[in-house]
């Protein structure tokens, strides 16, 4: 009944040619956009180090690589993935806790956040599980056709939530498990879940981190982060020096920038992880606030899009889709640029199209091809 | 239906304004610190990415009136240590026993309380091939410390002229503080004493840098800027290193005759020389000397302690400016001219001396030198032979007249006064009055009152006068130059790079007394015969120009008597003035005039002869 009501109160556009129908040429054009700017950024971040051209090259692989499964993504009718819901769930949490299988893990940066073989590294499989969670939440949440009310719903959508999120937090990867609530919290919202839950949500939240904080259950490396995100000065030179450089280099950046591949803080190693979590820090730096507003820019068109898809999709299914991707991208973003900024603490978040980084370039891609999934079967073709 | 639509909307609104809502308050965040702190990032990262290292300008060279290096620079191997690396004890002690120096040392040189002091602070200098082949093979072992090629001061003339060139050493954290000092940082090289000190501006160039741009990790990727360090000027002094050389010599031979002659404690003395017209410095010695290479970078505790302790004489003194004697027989020319001037006497005034002298009363008699007494004698023959008695009368005719004229005249000649010499460290002397004689025995009313034997004792130079050997040099060349006492003075010019003047002493006249030509003829007359027939006759027999000379025997309690000598010459067209004084020599004539005569000697181009004179006259 609401797939119809959905359909009732739409212009029927039965017209539709072949390229109408498949083809959103404005959101083609901004992830184009994006991507190629990232390139640039990468290029520029990259450029003095002593591996840069390898670098460079492994990202345009990245984004070769994920035009694949984004094309799949696109064909494939996301609906017929509403059948799947037991499936993808387990699917979701062998992808989180295969690199804890022994053989199979490889451990980066005090977390086990990547599957190998034979001591290669291939992917990140909580890149992939993100997707696969937005599709669980979606299945999950859509059956309950817009009005989630009773507390035992809640309760029942918060159990799918919790397995990835227990999963995850063992990794541990406490960004990317901050990146699966926030995935569901928009998802609600669309859901249909009433506005007190979300304080409740929030209250919890407060609960959760003060739990972590007051029984130690943080890998070192992320206590050390949160504590000099309270105050950069406990360590200026260990974690707070990162946050410490990214400021500069924003700053020093002013409104035009210092011009590309002229940013002394990256060009001079003061930044560190430049080409991948810090990449903003080399766009401060080098293009300045215009550089940003220009990125920002395309974001908001972006998610304007992604909005304009999820009002305009088949069934609640397709708009709860869109909506987690809305959610990951602009709680990433958030993340990361805020992380650079010193607004948020600092996690490994990396930004969406932007930083260095195959298995997120293929994770967004993908997702881009589920947009188009939703696009391709919105209501009146 | 519908409101469901409408509630689904809605919800798309909420979405759309959340993601507003990130995204507006990154920019507003990205703005506040791109767009209006911009300017303060731009200041960290170019303090990130720039170091600035000084340069230091060479010191300026001191040059002799002849142009010769009295004090230069040459390059050296010193040992620095960054003041960091003071808490390091196992550095330290590891440090000490290669450079064979005590860690106290060392800790001494590289401690600094001042938070900004960053540089490597120099422990030693020359260090030996040994020394530097092993600390740079062993550098990781020896954080913080590094082999650097500094400049140091080099001595062509060794120790001659220590004192009027003074010496050098890192400037001290207090002397930062002072404005002259603003743009000095800790570790710089500033004068410390004589020329050194008093020419410091001068001497002590602009400091270059470069600022040379570096990666996080400190490493030197190239030179952003860089601006040459401007030498320090050199300067030319007055002194002659020849006449130096001839006074600090004589000064060692005055020294061995009064010990010949039973004087065994003499062990310090001065000379100095200068132009009766322009006030130029040409000869400046002080006995004992010491050597200022001891001083390069930094003097060791041993060595300060040896050159200040209370039984060394204390070398570091310049004695012709900072040492005060009673000027004995010499001041009996400022009586005289003062007889003259307030008609006490005149040149052929009788006077009897019966070798002791009771005018003041037969319970306060007073001796004349020689105690036979020289029967009836002139004013002029008075001078001569320095007789006591003439003196006596004029000195008690003075008390007589009352308003302490005797002590007014002095002050004319610079008695009393800084003669302003262009060296640190000038003392006044102390020409005695009723005045000064209260306030100084303060706490003794008994001995505040002046009696008549005060103003006689000053007539013969003794009691309370002090003067210095440059007070008393700088008066005779005022005899000699028709009443005016120039400011003695050191600099002759400062050169700029290209050896052109810039800036040049200028004659001054630094006291002008009242006493007429006449007056002063006759006092010239008396002091030549002083030389020719008088109480220096020995010393100066056989010396081709004619002197103008009184000799003084200073009685000082307790110690074996003071031997002066100043003289100017040639008496007819004089040019030079000198003043010698041997502490504990013995008599004047005998001990301090052969030096005095060498001096002379010396400036005037004449043949060097040590005499051996037998005056023991006063």
């Amino acid at each position: 009944m609401v797939e119809h009501t959905f359909a009732s109160t739409r212009k029927i556009r039965s017209e539709h040619s072949w390229f109408g129908r498949w083809v959103n040429v404005p959101l083609l054009a901004i992830v184009a956009l994006l991507i190629a700017y990232g390139s640039v950024m990468v290029q520029s971040a990259t450029s003095g180090m002593s591996a840069g051209d390898a670098l460079f090259m492994r990202h345009l692989i990245g984004i070769a690589i994920g035009v694949v499964p984004m094309v799949i993504a696109w064909a494939v009718d996301y609906q017929s993935f509403k059948g799947w819901l037991g499936p993808l769930v387990v699917l979701d949490a062998l992808l989180i806790v295969s690199p804890r299988i022994p053989g199979l893990g490889y451990e980066a940066g005090g977390a086990t956040s990547w599957l190998a073989i034979g001591g290669v590294r291939l992917f990140q499989p909580s890149e992939p599980a993100k997707l696969v969670t937005i599709i669980v939440m979606a299945i999950v949440i859509a059956q309950y056709k817009g009005r989630i009310q009773s507390r035992q719903d809640v309760a029942k959508v918060m159990a799918f939530l919790a397995l990835p999120l227990a999963l995850i937090l063992l990794q541990p990867d406490l960004g990317t498990g901050l990146v699966f609530v926030a995935i569901t919290m928009g998802m609600l919202l669309i859901g249909g879940i009433k506005p007190r839950w979300f304080l409740v949500f929030a209250l919890v939240g407060v609960l959760a981190v003060g739990a972590v904080l007051q029984f130690d259950l943080l890998a070192e490396y992320q206590r050390s982060r949160l504590l000099v995100f309270v105050d950069p000065s406990l360590d200026p030179s260990g974690a707070g020096y990162n946050l410490a450089q990214s400021k500069i280099a924003i700053g020093s950046g002013e409104f035009s920038g210092k011009g590309l591949g002229s940013g002394t803080q990256s060009n001079l190693n003061f930044l560190p992880e430049r080409h991948t979590d810090f990449i903003f820090s080399v766009l401060g730096e080098e293009l300045g606030f215009m550089g940003a507003v220009a990125l920002f820019g395309l974001y908001l068109a972006l998610l304007a899009i992604a909005l304009e898809i999820a009002a305009q999709s088949r069934d609640l299914f397709g708009s709860l889709i869109v909506a987690g991707l809305i959610s990951m991208w602009t709680f990433q973003i958030l993340i990361n640029v805020g992380m650079t900024i010193g607004l948020m603490p600092i996690t490994g978040i990396p930004l969406p199209y932007m930083s260095f980084g195959s298995s997120f370039m293929v994770t967004n891609l993908t997702g881009t091809g589920m947009l188009l999934s939703v696009w391709a079967r919105r209501q009146g073709v | 239906m519908s409101t469901f639509r409408q509630d689904l909307k809605g919800r798309f609104a909420s979405l759309g304004i959340i993601v507003l809502m990130v995204l507006g308050v990154l920019l507003l965040r990205l703005w506040s610190m791109q767009v209006l702190s911009g300017a303060e990032y731009v200041a960290m990262a170019e303090n990130n990415r720039v170091r600035e290292i000084s340069t230091e300008a060479p010191r300026g060279r001191i040059l002799d009136r002849e142009g010769r290096e009295l004090v230069s620079n040459r390059a050296t191997l010193a040992v620095c240590v960054e003041p960091a690396a003071k808490n390091d004890e196992d550095l330290l002690y590891r440090l000490s026993t290669i450079l064979t120096m005590p860690v106290e040392e060392i800790r001494a040189r590289v401690s600094s309380t001042k938070e900004a002091a960053l540089r490597p602070r120099v422990v030693m200098i020359d260090a030996s091939p040994e020394i530097v082949a092993y600390l740079s093979e062993h550098e990781s072992e020896f954080p913080g410390v590094a082999i650097e090629t500094r400049a140091v001061r080099q001595y062509p003339f060794g120790n001659l002229g220590a004192h009027v060139l003074g010496y050098t050493g890192e400037i001290s954290e207090s002397q930062i503080d002072e404005p002259e000092f603003e743009t000095y940082a800790l570790g710089d090289i500033v004068g410390k004493s004589g020329a050194e000190r008093q020419l410091e501006s001068a001497l002590q160039g602009d400091k270059g840098y470069r600022r040379i741009e570096v990666d996080a990790t400190g490493a030197p990727k190239g030179i952003i800027e860089e601006v040459e360090p401007i030498a320090g000027s050199d300067v030319v002094l007055t002194i002659d290193a020849d006449v130096q050389r001839v006074a600090e010599d004589s000064l060692v031979r005055a020294l061995q005759d009064a010990h010949d002659s039973g004087f065994p404690s003499a062990a310090a003395a001065a000379a100095v020389a200068i132009d009766v017209q322009t006030g130029e410095v040409l000869a400046m010695a002080s006995y004992p000397t010491y050597d200022p290479t001891l001083f390069l970078g930094g003097i060791s505790q041993d060595n300060w302690e040896a050159l200040t302790n209370d039984k060394s004489e204390y070398p570091l003194n310049n004695r012709v400016i900072q040492a005060l004697y009673p000027p004995a027989s010499t001041f009996k020319a400022f009586t005289g001219l003062a007889g003259l001037h307030y008609g006490v006497t005149n040149e052929w005034s009788q006077y009897y001396c019966a070798g002791t002298w009771t005018e003041m009363g037969k319970q306060w008699p007073k001796k004349c030198w020689l105690h036979s007494g020289h029967k009836t004698i002139s004013f002029h023959q008075g001078v001569v032979e320095s007789c006591d008695v003439v003196f006596y009368e004029i000195g008690y005719d003075f008390y007589k007249q009352g308003d302490e004229k005797l002590q007014t005249f002095a002050r004319e000649w610079g008695f009393g006064s800084k003669l302003g010499i262009d060296l640190p460290g000038e003392l006044a002397g102390r020409v005695p009055d009723a005045a000064w004689k209260t306030d100084f025995n303060e706490n003794y009313p008994e001995y505040q009152k002046w009696l008549p034997g005060d103003t006689v004792n000053m007539a013969i130079g003794q009691g309370d006068m002090l003067v210095s050997p440059l007070q008393m040099a700088s008066a005779y060349a005022g005899i000699a130059n028709d009443g005016k006492v120039m400011t003695p003075h050191v600099l002759q010019k400062v050169l700029d790079s290209k050896g052109e003047a810039v800036l040049t002493a200028e004659p001054e006249v630094a006291f002008a007394a009242s006493s007429t030509d006449a007056e002063l003829d006759v006092m010239r007359r008396s002091l030549v015969d002083v030389t020719e027939e008088g109480t220096a006759k020995s010393v100066f027999r056989g010396f081709d120009s004619s002197v103008a000379g009184k000799t003084g025997t200073g009685q000082v309690a307790g110690k074996d008597d003071y031997a002066w000598f100043t003289a100017f010459a040639p008496a007819d067209n004089p040019r030079y003035a000198v003043a010698v004084v041997i502490e504990q020599g013995g008599h004047g004539g005998s001990v301090a005039g052969p030096a005095a005569r060498e001096i002379l000697s010396a400036l005037l181009d004449l043949p060097i002869v040590h005499v051996q004179a037998t005056d023991v006259s006063r």
